[in-house]
């Protein structure tokens, strides 16, 4: 039991996301209803959608800190098209397309120019938002048309578009990390780069396609924000990308690459989400939103590297106890003191 | 002559200069010296974040969290202040909760072994957090600022010494002191050895624990003087003081020549950078480009120069390939 806890990070977090619901259900009668799910599903997909596209930049162990500025941009690009009479189906296109751009820039700033991915995407992410700021001439963007609001509708069956949308792309990225060739190539490129070049693998190739993806994603969010809000400010995306990391790393995608999952970011995700709806609940001022979340990031990060730890020395002290009867208890001691190096490295994963 | 010349804090040197002249051409005014000197009271507290977290770099870590630290800080001490606490109690207590926050830090990254990005990522809304609820016990409530200081504290930015703006001389002086630190001292040798290679520093039994905790500590107590900088500028301290500083920060340590792989990295490469992005900002606004069009540019000066000295690396190891073919093959025949 507890060794399954301790291998899998998603179910850590699941457990104590349902147990959350239920303590705050529990505070406060009414939380616990399809209408809070609704509202909580509604307000992560955006977060969900970056998310995804940061997993797979993270996955081919880099990382992509543009994303909140490709938001920004695609969303002003979407805009400006619809606000120029240009269907919505062509505004979307482009809307996508700079998204994958973007994407582009980052993927061959970081192949091609050899620059560390945090460097890179660190600078496009003031340039991007400069971009956008040019294009806008630093107004907000109003009166978006009824069609692109229409996405965001829940309409009778309690979920709009945009979620059926979300959905899709989450089980389709699922899928094909896990059941295509190509997608497998994440995993190896970030676990170890040297030898899955020497596999024959294209690294530069997966790494591009990967800031590509998240260029892509990013700009589903962008149109999922001007939808949702229905107007465009400056600052829309503004700080997402750290959202987007946290996320990640709440649903147990490890930094150093080469580890997790699609249902670990949705977990994640949804986590990070109902901290805001479960505090409007508790009747708890909005100013402690990101205390709390700070807290409970950390607080996960150090239970989960602790059960993990513990978890560990309790195997190796079991298994030493197998060969050593009579000290069983005298050896465990040493025991789990003489390995912490390996454990130190299979923590940090 | 050539050891020098072909440093990076001398390509950052030639940066500046043609900032310079190409501003100054633009603007004749921008070259006025107290512009100059005045100018980088706007962005004296990037270089004062930034330089401690040079050092943090180096010795293999990274620190996200200053950025919420700055506005800890600077609550702390508007507080201390609201409460009637002496200046330098006040000022005292901002410093402490700014070493506290670095404690707290490399603590729970020691203690988890979790990467110090997603550590200090987290502590980043934890600090950010924590900031806004106090700012909220005296009222503040919100993204207000607390104000009503003493004259003696918000006349203090505007103080100078020999023409010096104070919050240009607090840079230079804390610069000093980490040259030093960084450069001349036994521990500042183990600092680039720890980011070298962790395992030969335990091996070569340096405590790493201590000196990577000290660096985290040394960037909060950077962040509190940041904070009460700002403070004193802006004469309120607010919880959003010190987000604009996050990415400059990081931007002037990486252009400064800090290797975000640790080991590699200089208190002066990152003072010359702080002055490059600083003076861009400043340039660009003086040569009335609209602020948007100048964040643009100085995230792409960022990847440019990082790109370049990449590209010069790559080319520089293929130069000096060719030399030695040559003289293989002239040695040979």
């Amino acid at each position: 039991m507890l060794d399954f806890f301790a291998r899998n990070r998603v179910a850590t977090l699941c457990a104590v996301t349902i147990l959350a619901f239920l303590l705050i259900g529990a505070a406060a009668p009414g939380y616990l209803s399809l209408s809070t799910a609704s509202v909580v599903m509604s307000n992560s997909l955006v977060l969900m959608s970056v998310a995804l596209g940061t997993m797979l930049v993270i996955l081919t162990r880099n990382i992509d800190v543009s994303s909140g500025s490709v938001l920004g941009l695609s969303a002003v690009v979407l805009g400006m098209m619809l606000n120029d009479g240009h269907s919505l189906g062509l505004a979307i296109a482009a809307c996508l397309l700079t998204g994958a751009i973007a994407g582009l820039i980052n993927g061959l700033l970081v192949t091609m120019l050899n620059v560390p991915s945090i460097i890179a995407t660190l600078g496009t992410l003031g340039l991007f938002r400069g971009v956008m700021l040019i294009m806008t001439g630093g107004n907000w963007i109003e009166e978006l048309p009824l069609s692109l609001k229409a996405l965001a509708d829940n309409g009778s069956v309690g979920f709009s578009v945009l979620t059926v949308i979300v959905i899709a792309s989450l089980i389709v990225v699922g899928l094909f990390v896990r059941q295509t060739r190509f997608g497998r190539y994440f995993y190896a490129v970030g676990d170890n780069r040297e030898a899955a070049r020497h596999l024959g693998i294209p690294v530069k190739l997966v790494q591009i396609a990967a800031f590509v993806a998240a260029g892509v994603l990013a700009s589903v969010a962008g149109m999922i924000f001007a939808a949702q809000i229905g107007f465009i400010p400056n600052q829309a995306g503004n700080g997402l990308e750290l959202k987007a990391i946290a996320a990640n790393v709440l649903g147990g995608v490890s930094l150093l690459g080469g580890s997790g999952t699609v249902p670990g970011i949705f977990v994640g995700v949804i986590f990070l989400t109902s901290i805001d709806s479960a505090l409007v609940f508790l009747k708890i001022p909005a100013f402690w939103n990101d205390f709390i979340a700070g807290a409970v990031l950390l607080l996960v990060l150090l239970l989960d590297g602790r059960v993990r730890m513990a978890v560990d020395r309790a195997i190796r002290a079991k298994r030493y106890a197998v060969h050593h009867h009579n000290h069983s208890d005298q050896s465990a001691a040493p025991g789990s003191d003489v390995l912490p190096k390996t454990r130190i490295q299979e923590a940090g994963k | 002559m050539k050891r020098y010349l072909l440093r990076w804090e001398t390509a950052l040197l030639a940066m500046l200069v043609a900032e310079f002249a190409i501003f100054g051409m633009i603007n004749p005014r921008f070259l006025n010296l107290s512009n100059l000197l005045y100018s980088t009271s706007d962005f004296a507290q990037i270089g004062i974040v930034a330089l401690p977290l040079t050092i943090v770099i180096i010795a293999g870590g990274i620190d996200v969290s200053f950025a919420s630290a700055v506005g800890l800080c600077a609550i702390v001490f508007g507080i201390a202040n609201f409460f009637g606490m002496p200046l330098p109690v006040s000022m005292l207590a901002s410093l402490a909760a700014g070493a506290m926050a670095g404690l707290f830090n490399a603590t729970v990254i020691h203690v988890s072994r979790i990467q110090p990005l997603v550590v200090t990522l987290g502590s980043l809304y934890l600090f950010g957090g924590a900031a806004t609820v106090l700012s909220g016990v005296v009222g503040a409530s919100g993204y207000e600022g607390i104000g009503n200081f003493p004259d003696a504290f918000t006349s203090f930015a505007y103080f100078e010494l020999g023409g010096l703006p104070a919050p240009f001389l607090v840079l230079l002086i804390e610069a000093a002191i980490l040259f030093v630190v960084l450069h001349y001292s036994r521990f500042g040798r183990s600092v680039f050895m720890c980011g070298l290679s962790e395992h030969a520093a335990r091996y070569s039994g340096l405590p790493i624990k201590t000196i990577q905790t000290i660096t985290y500590v040394m960037t909060g107590v950077f962040a509190g003087v940041a904070g009460l900088v700002l403070s004193s500028y802006f004469g309120s301290a607010r919880v959003d003081l010190g987000t604009a500083t996050l990415l400059p920060a990081i931007t002037a340590a990486v252009l400064g020549g800090a290797s975000i792989y640790g080991g590699q990295g200089s208190i002066i490469g990152t003072l010359l950078a702080t002055l490059v992005i600083g003076y861009l900002q400043q340039g660009l606004q003086m040569s009335g480009v609209p602020s948007q069009i100048s964040s643009a540019l100085s995230g792409a000066l960022l990847v440019v120069a990082v790109a370049l000295r990449h590209g010069s690396a790559v080319l520089a190891d293929f130069v000096a390939a060719r030399i030695t073919a040559t003289n293989r093959k002239r040695a040979a025949s």
